[in-house]
């Protein structure tokens, strides 16, 4: 008995000493960023793994500087949050009627179906078709136009997350506020959308978070300097300063904090999301 | 009477109203640019001119014979392949670990397994691009395995693994919590070791979650784009060169988007195929509790 709780002991530890070295080489690469964002560059071709002698900040005032941090980063603010809006209120709405009518009415049933298909289509087909429309529309480098562009290639999986949701709950209070005299969209806007709360913070949590880090649909459309996000941003901007790491790892951990931020507040509704399966590849 | 008669058109019409706003944006950004694409894959449309001429199938018989796309072909399969093997032992790994319930300290891993998916690919071809460079370099004392064509594609692929593991992480774990803990009791009263219960219960019962991981991971990277293309560009030499950076560079490098998209309509339909096929490959082993 002494013997098995012994072994059950040396397994334990074993067990927590393996998840500590994980945690230590999934850490690793973020702490070299900050260690070298605040060297200078003789520090950084001397040893890139020791720790900075001093903490020099200028690296963060350059890099903001250079990068235009401020502008990207409202750019991103500006692309992100009207879209995750128009997606929840989109969706929600879009969920809710295909939910509650899609037994009896075929149209509804199919474009459950559409939305749902619509998801395995790659972003790679639709890249040069909506370069060509943007690029009629005159639409390139307009932040609006990102917005609806994101806004429509993320609507139909919201839809879909909802649909699920609403199917869940009872329709009984739907049709108490009825007999209380509410209109459709009144009962809808004060009993229903109130009630899909949990869907909606998941929903909201995870769009955030996939538009902020978007790349593909940034890099086809914004190609001019003053509209970029600061992923493409990033994505020329580090490929023009290669050698001047302190400053671009400085740029760098500028462009982590928000979305850290936002991922700790956030933690428990991306992790109830990802984990009942809602993720977009 | 009449009353009743309006309110329950207005009903009628309401859901119909609740639909159109996300119809629109989806027609716009999903419906419009699919069928254009059908479109523009049978002209000779150079990404840049108002003008374009049809074609009929040159686009897709030039694919058939285009001696440069083999190789991103060739590199997107590597990258599936060790992606898919990858993300598997990865991300099951990790959901082992932080579901072997060390109690504070689970929490911590979890969150610190999912860090890295809050920050966007080229944040991470970046880091990586330094850490290979100047610390890879100075431990193993070799020249920059990002610079060699063989080992530029598991490179790329551990990158992706630090950046997106986590996401199936959470999936794993859930299928985890979700196997009852009774039968393991009943396991290890019988006597079973801890690779039988691993064998004969964990994996059987997670299948639902491989069914899904298997086909994120494999999709996602199939599509491998943004990491090879911030990383290396495609290099060296092609040799991290995806088919979708292929699309990408026909559009704005080699001004032939017609053959671009041309290329896209097959690899989707590719695409759909290989994961309906792997969906009910996996769906068929599902067992029930």
């Amino acid at each position: 008995m002494q013997n098995l709780k012994r072994k059950k002991k040396r397994k334990e530890i074993l067990l927590v000493f393996l998840t500590i070295m994980v945690m230590v080489a999934f850490f690793y690469p973020i702490f070299v960023a900050v260690i070298t964002s605040f060297k200078e560059n003789r520090e950084i071709s001397q040893s890139v793994m020791a720790l900075p002698q001093t903490l020099y900040i200028e690296n963060y005032r350059i890099a903001a500087e250079k990068s235009d941090f401020i502008r990207s980063l409202l750019n991103t603010c500006i692309v992100t949050f009207p879209s995750v809006v128009l997606i929840v209120f989109c969706g929600a709405m879009g969920g809710y009627a295909i939910a509650r009518n899609s037994e009896r009415h075929r149209g509804f049933r199919l474009m459950d179906r559409l939305y749902l298909a619509s998801l395995m289509i790659p972003f790679q087909i639709m890249m040069i078709p909506v370069y060509k429309i943007y690029k009629n529309l005159h639409l390139q480098n307009s932040l609006f136009g990102m917005i609806l562009i994101l806004t429509g290639t993320s609507v139909a999986y919201a839809t879909f997350l909802y649909v699920g949701f609403v199917k869940s709950i009872p329709r009984e209070l739907e049709e108490a506020a009825k007999l209380d005299g509410c209109g459709p969209y009144q009962t809808f806007f004060r009993v229903v959308f109130p009630l899909l709360k949990p869907v909606t913070v998941t929903v909201a949590a995870l769009h955030v978070m996939w538009l902020w880090n978007d790349f593909n649909i940034a890099l086809i459309i914004l190609q001019k300097d003053e509209v970029r996000t600061l992923t493409v941003k990033q994505y020329y901007f580090f490929g023009q300063y290669t050698a001047e790491y302190g400053m671009a790892f400085a740029s760098a951990i500028l462009s982590m904090i928000p979305v850290l931020i936002f991922f700790l507040s956030a933690q428990r509704y991306l992790v109830e999301g990802v984990s009942a399966g809602a993720v977009k590849s | 009477m009449r009353f009743r008669r309006k309110r329950l058109s207005s009903e009628a019409v309401s859901k119909y109203v609740f639909l159109f706003p996300g119809l629109c944006f989806f027609t716009f950004a999903i419906v419009v640019p699919f069928f254009m694409g059908i479109n523009i894959a049978f002209t000779d449309w150079d990404g840049i001119a108002k003008d374009y001429e049809y074609v009929g199938f040159h686009n897709f018989l030039v694919a058939f014979q285009d001696k440069r796309l083999w190789v991103p072909i060739m590199n997107t399969l590597e990258f599936a392949f060790w992606g898919v093997i990858g993300n598997t032992v990865v991300s099951l790994g990790l959901a082992l670990l932080v579901n072997a319930r060390t109690g504070k300290l689970s929490v911590a891993a979890r969150t610190v397994f999912y860090i890295p998916c809050c920050f966007s690919a080229i944040l991470t071809a970046f880091l990586w691009n330094f850490l290979y460079k100047e610390i890879v370099t100075e431990i193993f004392a070799i020249k920059n395995p990002l610079g060699m064509p063989k080992w530029v594609i598991i490179c790329i692929v551990i990158m992706q693994l630090w950046n997106t593991s986590g996401i199936n992480m959470m999936i794993y774990l859930s299928g985890l919590k979700n196997i009852p803990s009774d039968l393991y009791e009943a396991a290890t009263v019988d006597g079973a070791t801890a690779f039988q219960k691993f064998g004969k219960i964990t994996l059987p019962l997670l299948m639902p979650a491989f069914t899904v991981c298997i086909t994120l991971a494999l999709t996602s990277f199939m599509k491998e784009f943004a990491l090879p293309l911030s990383s290396t560009g495609g290099g060296p030499a092609g040799a991290s060169r995806t088919i979708s950076i292929y699309i990408y560079e026909n559009l704005y490098r080699y001004n032939k988007a017609g053959y671009g998209e041309a290329i896209s309509m097959m690899f989707v339909i590719f695409l759909v195929l290989l994961s309906t096929a792997i969906q009910s490959f996996f769906r068929k082993r599902e067992v029930e509790i």
